[in-house]
């Protein structure tokens, strides 16, 4: 094993060098998508891709190619002739696919010209810089790899770590003047790499684990879903195509113009095409679209599974992509698979790791799934926590997604649910359910705008878990600002993080309280007298308000006299909840059941709605 | 293996598909190889009433020319339709939105009223005669043309695609039309021009017919999520789908 360390400049130099002496296929920009493609010079290589197109799957098993040159006599001839080449730039979940067809395509029956090419081939693999859309691999344990390639690039700052593991590997690296050995600590950031991608890549959370799937798809046959999600199914096979472990194919022949020779190819199929499955005679033994339909999800959860050890979805998340009716996402239907098979009022166990007394009455617990599992929560969001005996409370959560392991909710100890709770210790269970309900609109419509958050009381532990959140992705980001109200200085909820907000570039925090006493030093009177001293930029600024039900009608009055339209505020509401699954009716206003389609509503979709503000 | 004798007729066309064959230019001699021209007005001035194979290009717009095709059909032992006009209308098909009159007098003006430009609403092919094979599209792709020869010429079915142009505008790794905000037929059109639309950055026009099954259901609602209207699909679908069956959906 060889690790060397190149900057820019010598790591195009680098791939130059291999461009004259092999043929490469790198990811080069297309509009702007990305394309594996022949690489005829360095600078053209695109590193920082999200996602390709298609998969490299396309060097080992072309859309088409020919098999056999064959005569009507009889006579039949292979077509295997294959140049040695790189294929620079595969993603770690790439990697994972093309073993896994690799396993496909060299067990039992012997496929040599999937083969012949995967032998000339010298795999450059290169970690995640920056996560599609819709990417999960995070929840396939494909966002990182240790085998599978040649050679692993990994980026260090703007240098590239260069890291050969196999001889073919090595023999890329030989002959290179300029080589620096890694420090520790450029192995240190690589691994921290490694552990971000993890996290990172998981724009869709699986809610259970991939070898979970099989058996769950086990008892899926005749689940609603299939019927459901298929109705909007164009046939397209469009999932199929740009799959990394779709395989399928078809074989047709074509005879030459002397109508004497001629050759046998195959192309890309998909099993999702509606005569994928039909016989000459006529039947077609999946006929109806929820048949083709089920069958993708079986096929990559249970059947590969059990073919070869390993669910065949790699997180890649192009099915996501290239599906224009929107009903491919795999997480999306296992996940509603694990909600169906399950008992929807049975709390999950988790374990307190720390608990911290905040206020008089507020506490501040960390917790941990005992199944190892994430929560997966999104910024807003709420879990119904379950004391045997004593019952459940609805708690916002309030750390963000992008803290992974754990979660943190507050607790204000007035009900007999959080009092008990108060009573907990480090290393007690409780029981969780959810998380359920809306989210602040952090992935979509806060994205490139100024936030203003506008929080009274323990309006701030929900909010918490965006204000986190932004700051974890900043860039995608305008500036930040922060008001905060409370009734008494000692009512103050993480103090410490908000002198850390405040001091960081782009953020402004402003704190004020109602009765004040000689330790406070800030501002006095109701959240709105804050509102006077911040500059609004209203067309760029997406409000979000969270505090005591009375908070609410002072505050947006007065945001929009200040020019915020209805459209561009959020609120998170609070009300009474038992089930948090939309049916028990306590949460009710109106039509609308807050612990679904709330806590997070858009102003405008509430402003007319009676008993809602 | 005697050479099967070949025909090509043409009815209401722009005969564009008919000179896509004359363009395979070298290749026509390969062809020539394997069939026997016996008439074929574009490209020779013999007529013959003893033809195997008939290749009918164009809309059927007139009384006479539904003699004319019947007449075709009982004389051929396989009957190809070449071409949108031919297969689904094509483009003539438009005028079936209009009254009859109004069309003809807003084409022709004053000179609607003569005798050699009355006209009736257009047929596909199959609509009046039973066809064999579909050439689809406008123009054919001579390739394809090629292929479905040389299969009649071999006495085989030939694979024309049943899926639509997703399938082969996946397979040239194409921007999808969509996400780039326009409305593409292709979910819902047959394959086998090799996505020559979407690959030249435009949507697919649909000139290739429907597929057997198309969704129409789902190309509705997901004009919703991309902002359009069931009614910008219609519009879009009119060129080559006009007043066919799946348009009323």
């Amino acid at each position: 094993m060889k690790i060397i360390k190149l900057d820019q400049t010598s790591f195009n130099f680098w791939v130059d060098r291999l461009i004259k002496k092999q043929c490469v296929f790198g990811v080069q920009s297309k509009g702007d998508r990305f394309v594996f493609d022949t690489l005829t010079r360095a600078e053209d290589l695109r590193l920082d891709y999200d996602v390709t197109i298609l998969p490299p799957k396309k060097y080992f098993l072309p859309q088409r190619e020919d098999l056999l040159d064959f005569s009507i006599k009889g006579e039949y001839k292979s077509i295997t002739e294959r140049e040695p080449f790189i294929l620079l730039g595969v993603h770690p979940y790439d990697v994972v696919a093309i073993s896994q067809m690799d396993r496909v395509f060299s067990a039992d029956n012997y496929d040599v010209h999937y083969m012949s090419r995967r032998y000339n081939a010298t795999i450059i693999s290169c970690d995640v810089q920056r996560a599609s859309n819709q990417v999960f691999a995070g929840s396939m344990n494909t966002a990182t790899v240790q085998a599978g390639f040649d050679i692993l690039l990994t980026k260090i700052g703007d240098s590239y770590l260069i890291d050969a593991r196999t001889a073919k590997g090595e023999a890329l690296l030989e002959g290179l003047t300029v080589r620096t050995e890694p420090t520790d600590k450029d192995l240190q950031e690589r691994k921290q790499v490694w552990k971000e991608n993890a996290r990172l890549l998981q724009k869709n959370k699986l809610k259970g684990k991939p070898e979970e799937l099989p058996e769950l798809l086990e008892k899926s046959y005749y689940d609603p879903i299939w019927e459901e999600k298929s109705k909007l199914c164009f046939s397209c096979g469009s999932c199929n195509l740009v799959c990394p472990t779709c395989y399928c194919f078809d074989v047709q022949d074509d005879l030459n113009w002397d109508m004497q020779t001629g050759k046998r190819t195959r192309a890309w199929d998909g099993c999702l095409l509606r005569d994928f499955a039909a016989v000459a005679g006529g039947h077609n033994f999946r006929r109806q679209r929820a048949d083709r339909y089920r069958h993708r999800f079986y096929r990559k959860g249970k059947y590969m599974a059990e073919k070869i050890g390993q669910v065949a979805c790699v997180g890649c998340g192009r099915c996501i992509d290239a599906c224009i009716p929107n009903i491919a996402n795999p997480v999306e239907v296992y996940n509603q698979l694990f909600m169906s098979q399950k008992n929807i009022y049975i709390p999950e166990q988790v374990t307190l790791l720390k608990t911290e007394k905040m206020t008089e009455r507020e506490t501040f617990y960390e917790l941990k799934m005992d199944s190892g599992l994430d929560l997966g929560h999104e910024p807003g969001q709420f879990v119904e926590i379950s004391l045997p005996g004593i019952g459940e409370a609805p708690i916002s959560v309030s750390s963000s997604p992008t803290q992974t392991g754990t979660f943190q909710i507050v607790v204000r100890a007035v009900g007999n649910v959080t009092t008990a709770m108060s009573r907990l210790k480090p290393g007690d269970h409780v029981g969780v359910r959810g998380p359920f309900g809306s989210q602040f609109p952090v992935h979509d419509v806060m994205k490139g705008k100024d936030i203003l958050i506008i929080c009274g009381g323990i309006g701030l532990v929900p909010i918490r878990s965006a204000i986190n959140f932004i700051l974890d992705n900043r860039d995608d980001y305008g500036a930040m600002t922060i008001l905060y109200g409370m009734k008494k200085p000692k009512d103050q909820l993480f103090a410490t993080e908000l002198e850390e907000w405040s001091k960081l570039p782009g953020v402004q925090v402003l704190q004020t309280v109602d009765c004040y006493d000689e330790s406070w030093k800030g501002n006095v009177g109701v959240i709105t007298t804050l509102l006077s001293l911040i500059k609004l930029n209203s067309e760029s600024t997406v409000a979000v308000v969270c505090g005591p039900p009375v908070m609410y009608p002072f505050v947006l009055k007065d945001l929009e006299t200040m020019g915020m339209t209805a459209e561009s505020i959020y609120v998170s509401l609070e009300r009474r909840m038992k089930c948090g699954v939309g049916k028990c009716g306590h949460c009710q206003m109106n039509e609308i059941y807050v612990c679904q389609e709330g806590p997070v509503f858009k102003y405008s979709d509430i402003k007319e709605v009676m008993e809602a503000i | 293996m005697s050479k099967p004798k070949l025909a090509i007729f043409d009815f209401a066309s722009c005969e564009g598909c008919q000179l896509q064959i004359i363009n395979m230019e070298e290749e026509i001699l390969d062809l020539m190889s394997i069939v026997n021209p016996v008439e074929w007005r574009e490209a020779m001035s013999e007529q013959s009433e003893d033809f195997d194979i008939a290749v009918i290009e164009g809309s059927i717009t007139r009384s006479g020319d539904e003699e004319r095709l019947r007449r075709i059909r009982e004389r051929a032992k396989v009957v190809v339709a070449l071409g949108a006009c031919a297969t689904c209308g094509g483009v003539n098909k438009i005028m079936n939105n209009f009254n009859i009159e109004e069309a003809k007098k807003a084409v022709y003006q004053e000179a609607s009223l003569m005798p050699h430009l009355n006209t009736s609403l257009t047929k596909a092919v199959d609509e009046v005669i039973d066809v064999d094979y579909k050439i689809h599209g406008c123009p054919i792709d001579r390739k394809e043309f090629a292929y479905i020869i040389r299969c009649l010429a071999l006495g085989k079915n030939p694979e024309i695609p049943a899926y639509a142009v997703c399938v082969e505008c996946k397979l040239k790794e194409n921007i999808c039309r969509y996400e780039q905000g326009e409305i593409c037929l292709g979910p819902l059109t047959r394959a086998g021009c090799g996505a020559r639309c979407p690959s030249v950055e435009t949507w697919c026009f649909g000139c290739r017919g429907f597929i057997d099954d198309p969704n129409i259901y789902a190309a509705k609602e997901v004009m919703n999520k991309y902002g359009k209207t069931s009614e910008d699909l219609k519009d879009r679908m009119m060129l080559f789908g006009s007043k066919q069956r799946y348009i009323y959906e």
